[in-house]
């Protein structure tokens, strides 16, 4: 349905886009993820022709949309884009902002437009906010509409950068289950997306963009599972793994928390739980930073991992510095109380050390 | 209390009533009005296009957009007159007022012109890619999407600069056009008393303005009751 070949683009000097060859055959779901820069959006807004590509082929069906003779707003009908931003037509209500597209330019009367409208106003659980502006709904809610609004015109392809980027988990879930119902439905999609689990669960494809181009591709479990290239081993690996460096006695604990807490939150960790964690982490720190670096900057780094079954969280900490064992029994009263809380609530906690190198491991 | 109650009585005779003055009045003020309607709509129109060669693509339009626009907003609207008048269209028989309309037209078009350009460029113009998205012409996404909401940004700016307008067409009694502002000071002097003839001057400006605004607001109603 979707054949391009060796699409460049340039912005300036940079490079964006290397010779990108790609197909998508009717019914597909695609997903595309990698690291931000690397020109996931750039490359899908050069299949609607919203970026022009400087050198290359864009065919939807049998025409090359490339082509200076084709008429790209009837290309552009059978096509639908949902923006991270929404953007519904903020002076029309959400009725309005369905119907406006059919009527203005497939010319359907009103009557006909609006009750098609109300249709997908259901589809997308939205019936009652149907007279609503823009500003008084939320932002999930916004992006039910802009859905409703592409599906308005009957698209062939839809074109999806990154739908929930600006939601929070909530939201998230509500435009998830929307574009599931869509997949099921037999459309072609195309998702730029940060939501791996999503993109796992629901793409037929999953297509990871690195250094300008199309870097590995595969079915979900390939990629997620087995990926086989140097750059997407890495993306995968820092998915599922997150990383703290910590140098000097003063490091912003509060940010490194609140990070925890978000990394936690992807994989669906209660929030009884991620506080565990939390605490945890922050006696050991503490013990640590007393015994070991009363006089110097700590140099540590930690790592929070979450493995395929997602039963058990492992924590490892690593610090240079003298033999410090904060398991040990003979601890001071002033420490005691934090390492019994640590060891109370962890399934499991070792402490080794090795060259001036200790680590800790823990379960939990 | 009387005796100021007759005296207003008598102020009225004396300014309105005697010698028919009140038709001159009401000449002066079809003028002023004349002036501004005419100068608002051809200054809309010439704004307009000014907007349109500002934004354009094109680098020298674009430049040549901002250097008249740069002039006309850094010229007072009184010398504008006068050069028109005096130089310009000195050897022509071109009538006053119609001199008077393209200084205002042209000064005002130009002020109007950055109105619209502030209020083009504050509407969001991922709205109008979605339209495009949806198969709209740049055209038809223009009229449809970007136009209305920049109307509703630039309404209470553009209202401004049509009362300014309205205000600023009391300096044609320079260039020999009598307005209400030259008929009034006309008035004050032949009857020795400037400031009854001069405040009800100042009252009809109000009014004009008054009737402006609501002009204006009747376009709101409309739109809330949409």
């Amino acid at each position: 349905m979707i054949h391009i070949q060796g699409l460049s683009k340039r912005f300036g000097k940079l490079l964006v886009l290397k010779d990108i060859d790609f197909q998508v055959r009717e019914g597909e779901c695609v997903a595309i993820i990698g690291p931000s820069g690397a020109g996931k959006s750039v490359f899908l807004r050069s299949i609607a022709l919203l970026e022009v590509p400087e050198r290359g082929s864009i065919c939807i069906r049998e025409t090359n949309i490339t082509n200076k003779s084709v008429d790209i707003n009837k290309v552009r009908e059978k096509m639908g884009m949902v923006y991270q931003g929404f953007h519904l037509f903020s002076h029309l209500n959400v009725l309005d902002n369905i119907t406006l597209a059919p009527r203005k330019v497939r010319k359907q009367s009103r009557i006909e437009a609006e009750q098609k409208a109300r249709e997908l106003l259901a589809l997308v659980g939205l019936s009652e906010k149907a007279e609503s502006y823009p500003h008084q709904i939320s932002g999930g809610q916004q992006q039910r509409i802009a859905i409703a609004r592409c599906l308005a015109m009957e698209p062939e392809i839809m074109l999806f950068d990154e739908p929930t980027s600006a939601l929070d988990p909530t939201m998230t879930r509500e435009v998830l289950a929307i574009m599931r119902k869509l997949t099921k439905m037999g459309l072609t999609m195309i998702i730029v997306t940060h939501e791996m689990s999503f993109a796992k669960e629901v793409a037929n494809r999953v297509v990871y963009m690195d250094e300008g181009g199309i870097y590995e591709e595969g079915t979900p479990s390939e990629i997620f599972d087995h990926p086989r290239k140097e750059k997407t081993k890495a993306f995968i690996h820092q998915l599922n793994v997150f990383t703290y460096e910590i140098h000097s006695k003063g490091f912003d604990m509060v940010a490194m928390q609140a990070k925890i807490e978000v990394f936690c939150q992807k994989y669906q960790v209660d929030s009884r739980k991620i506080y565990h964690i939390q605490l945890v982490l922050e006696e050991l720190l503490m013990v640590i930073f007393r015994k070991c670096y009363a006089e110097t900057s700590p140099d540590m780094n930690l790592s929070i991992e979450f493995p395929a079954d997602r039963e058990e969280i492992s924590i490892s900490l690593h610090y240079a510095g003298q033999r410090f064992d904060p398991f040990q029994p003979d601890m001071q009263e002033e420490d005691q109380l934090g390492i019994t809380i640590v060891k109370k609530i962890t399934k499991e906690s070792i402490h080794f050390a090795d060259n001036g190198l200790n680590s800790i491991l823990i379960k939990m | 209390m009387i005796d100021f109650i007759d005296s207003f009585f008598q102020s009225i005779y004396n300014n309105l009533i005697a010698g028919n003055a009140y038709l001159f009045v009401l000449k002066g003020l079809w003028i002023t009005l004349l002036i501004s309607a005419l100068g608002s709509f051809f200054g809309t129109l010439f704004g307009g296009i000014l907007c349109f060669l500002r934004m354009s693509a094109a680098k020298i339009l674009r430049t040549t957009a901002h250097l008249v626009i740069a002039v006309l907003r850094g010229s007072p609207v009184l010398l504008l007159l006068m050069i028109l008048y005096y130089v310009v269209f000195a050897g022509s028989r071109m009538d006053a007022v119609i001199i008077a309309v393209i200084a205002f037209a042209l000064n005002s078009g130009a002020h109007i012109a950055e109105v619209m350009r502030s209020a083009l460029e504050a509407v969001d113009k991922k709205q109008n890619e979605a339209a495009r998205m949806l198969g709209f012409s740049a055209t038809k996404a223009f009229l449809a999407i970007t136009l209305p909401q920049a109307g509703k940004i630039a309404k209470p700016v553009y209202q401004n600069a049509i009362i300014n307008l309205v205000q600023w067409t009391s300096v044609v009694g320079y260039v020999a056009i009598t307005d209400l502002t030259r008929t009034v000071n006309t008035i004050g002097s032949r009857t020795g008393d400037p400031f009854f003839a001069l405040f009800l001057g100042v009252l009809i400006y109000l009014g004009i303005s008054y009737a402006v605004y609501s002009l204006f607001s009747i376009g709101n109603k409309q739109e809330v009751a949409k």
